[in-house]
């Protein structure tokens, strides 16, 4: 008696994919995401090389690479899918390099990068897990463990050009003079490699809001409060405090507007509480401006806002139908 | 607690991922379309297979039925008993389907006599011995009948106000004589011009998930879940409808094939006799939906039959999205922010992942009525929708326990 031939169940009928509803998805991946922010920071990457030269792009270079090698290393440790390919190490190593000095050297880079991803990130859980900015994490240790690397001023004392913040802060508002607003969005001026070219920031931050990859929230809440919060400072006393644009052009209130405050993990997600979180840290900017011994608060300001982000996010409506 | 990891060196499943190329097709949520074509009649298919999940079987393999013969019995009150929708012998007997061959003969059961019993325990046992979900038909001071199309793609419903008025206006008397209502309402896309007796036309806009029953009461009567109210869709009329005029069970439905024409179907025909006769192929890793796009199941095997609430037929091709991933949640806030329900899906599904379902409920998760928007949205592709139901089916069985 022959056998009876059984063929495999995939010959006979075509396969199909099972899986619960929605079946239709809006297309947007994390790969996508952090694309698009790769190609908001373009502009400001153009212009730091155009203003800085070799150097700008060494310590870009060198931070991007430290970043996803780092990223890949821990994943392998925890056993877990190397997902460097979604672009996310790449651009919190960017991220972290636009606040530094152009000069910086290269261990500086190294373990700032690093730090970014081990501490930033990757002790909390991965991508999503963070609840700080993690390269304001290693802004932050770098900024109190190696203070004289992360000077503006003592780094760059072979341009000509001066760090407004500083100049504010120890010569007042006199010295306020040698800065036209125009000087501050086109990057004449010192600040960290990227956080100085404003109008490339602002540039992209409008295409990550015309890419909806960033909900007009945050930075409108930021750039806005920093605003109010710095005029009405001014309108106390003009000749000690400086006048609101000012405060909004230089610094890192446009790079963080975008690009940190607006980082999805450590930021709330309601509507309302968005716009706390950028009211807050928006106030908390020009507060440690004024009173603080840092001359940006940016940094801080938005770490500070981090932590509030949970008790934020219950500021939030009843679900459908509760009383 | 156990945490699922993939393995990703295995690639054989087929996703767009493995393939690297996807073709992103379009989507609409857009719920109202002028609809030209009338009904067209599916041939009768030379075997049924009436799905009987969650029923107690009364019939054995080999006997021969009548059309409208009772092959299983739903014992709860959500859903009416299963019946054979034409003449023909049962030839094949599992958990999940009756197969019936059908021999194109006219023999039927007795017709029920319903226009003679009283409103009560008796006329909802026969309504659902004659295959009437019976759930919602209880007295009530508002009936709202949900003339939307229920999710993008599908224009059953608004077919059905179209060309089956007779049929809907017998359904709409029957359910008025149960639930007695004060104030009975249709609720119709805005720019839709159309009636049934004794209703009120409450215009609602037309995209998607405004046609959910909960979001639907809540535009007419303008409260959340308001007390006293019944909404039923012009499907659930269209049955009512069926048992009214003929005394027979439910027989047929009238589904949308692919985003196309309604046909109108006998229940149990199987998807493949459908795809076949619309000229639809079906390749490998494509899934094919019964129901639509945003809230449907989608099927293990083409000889799946369509149900008596199904009101569509969806193919979504292998690369017509991207896949589904086990990325954990980065917080990006895009489930929450349209969300209509106004629930934390993110939260809930972290919870989720890792089995602390009672810590779900402090986000919002009975509210959630299943929309699949959330899904839809996630930039991590996160499986939201089948978290949630996972938290609320155990969230239920940790309570009855």
């Amino acid at each position: 008696m022959t056998p009876q031939v059984i063929k495999p169940y995939s010959q006979v009928t075509t396969r199909l994919i099972v899986s619960p509803p929605s079946h239709w998805r809006s297309g947007r991946t994390i790969k996508g995401m952090m694309q698009d922010h790769l190609i908001a920071l373009l502009p400001a990457v153009l212009m730091a090389m155009a203003s800085f030269g070799f150097e700008a792009f060494r310590v870009l270079a060198l931070a991007g690479a430290t970043a996803v090698v780092v990223e890949a290393l821990c994943l392998k440790l925890m056993n877990r899918d190397i997902t460097v390919d979604n672009y996310s190490a790449l651009f919190t190593g960017i991220a972290f390099a636009f606040l530094l000095p152009p000069t910086a050297p290269w261990w500086l880079v190294v373990i700032g990068s690093s730090v970014a991803i081990i501490l930033g990130r990757i002790v909390f859980g991965g991508l999503g897990a963070n609840p700080l900015c993690a390269p304001l994490v290693a802004w932050a240790v770098c900024r109190l463990s190696w203070p004289a690397p992360m000077d503006m001023d003592l780094n760059l004392l072979h341009t000509t050009l001066n760090y407004p913040l500083t100049q504010l802060k120890y010569f007042g508002t006199s010295a306020l003079y040698q800065f036209d607003y125009s000087d501050l969005l086109l990057g004449n001026q010192i600040g960290g490699l990227g956080t100085s070219q404003v109008i490339a920031l602002l540039a992209g931050g409008v295409y990550l809001l015309v890419r909806k990859q960033v909900r007009w929230h945050i930075p409108a809440a930021f750039i806005g409060s920093v605003f109010v919060t710095a005029w009405i400072f001014h309108l106390s006393d003009p000749t000690l405090y400086a006048a609101p644009l000012f405060h909004v052009l230089a610094g890192g209130v446009v790079f963080g507007a975008f690009f940190l405050a607006a980082d999805p993990a450590c930021s709330p997600v309601g509507r309302v509480p968005m716009l706390l979180f950028g009211a807050i840290a928006g106030i908390m900017v020009v507060i440690i401006r004024v009173y603080g011994v840092y001359p940006d608060g940016v940094p801080f300001a938005i770490l500070l806002a981090n932590l509030l982000s949970p008790l934020l996010d219950r500021v939030r409506p009843k679900p459908f139908g509760a009383k | 607690m156990k945490i699922w990891m993939p393995d990703r060196s295995e690639k054989t499943a087929v996703t767009p991922a493995t393939q690297g190329k996807i073709d992103m097709q379009k989507v609409n949520f857009n719920l109202h379309t002028t609809i030209v074509d009338s009904i067209r009649e599916l041939p009768a298919p030379t075997e049924v297979h009436v799905p009987v999940l969650g029923c107690i079987l009364q019939i054995g393999k080999g006997k021969k039925v009548q059309r409208g013969t009772r092959v299983a019995e739903r014992p709860t009150t959500h859903g009416g008993d299963k019946h054979a929708p034409g003449a023909g012998k049962v030839n094949g007997i599992n958990y999940t389907h009756v197969s019936i061959t059908l021999d194109g003969e006219e023999e039927s059961v007795d017709p029920v006599e319903l226009g003679s019993m009283e409103p009560g325990k008796g006329l909802l046992r026969a309504l659902r011995g004659l295959g009437i979900d019976t759930g919602s038909l209880a007295p009530a001071e508002t009936l709202i009948i949900n003339g939307l199309n229920p999710e993008p793609g599908i224009t059953a419903a608004e077919q059905l106000l179209r060309d089956e008025q007779p049929t809907l206006e017998a359904g709409l008397a029957l359910a008025s004589r149960i639930i007695t209502p004060k104030r009975t309402v249709l609720a119709l896309a805005q720019g839709y011009e159309t009636t049934l007796s004794g209703c009120e036309a409450v215009p609602v806009k037309p995209v998607y998930p405004n046609s959910l029953a909960p979001l639907v009461a809540k535009t007419v009567t303008g409260r959340e879940n308001p007390e006293g109210t019944v909404v039923l869709s012009v499907m659930d009329l269209y049955s009512l409808g069926q048992v009214a005029g003929t005394g027979l069970p439910v027989r047929d439905t009238v589904v949308t094939v692919n985003s196309g024409l309604n046909y109108k179907v006998l229940i149990g025909t199987p998807l493949s006799a459908i795809l076949a006769n619309a000229g639809i192929d079906v390749e490998q890793g494509d899934r094919v939906i019964l129901d639509g796009p945003m809230r449907g199941r989608a099927v293990y095997s083409l000889d799946d039959g369509v149900n008596r609430d199904t009101y569509g037929v969806t193919v979504v091709r292998h690369d017509a999205f991207p896949a589904i991933t086990d990325e954990p949640c980065i917080n990006c806030g895009e489930c929450v922010l349209n969300c209509p329900a106004r629930v934390m899906p993110h939260l809930i599904s972290k919870y989720a992942e890792f089995n602390l379902f009672e810590n779900t409920e402090a986000y919002g998760i009975g509210a959630c009525f299943e929309c699949g928007l959330c899904a839809y949205h996630c930039v991590a592709r996160r499986p939201l929708l089948q978290y949630i139901r996972l938290a609320k089916k155990e969230l239920a069985a940790s309570k009855s326990s």
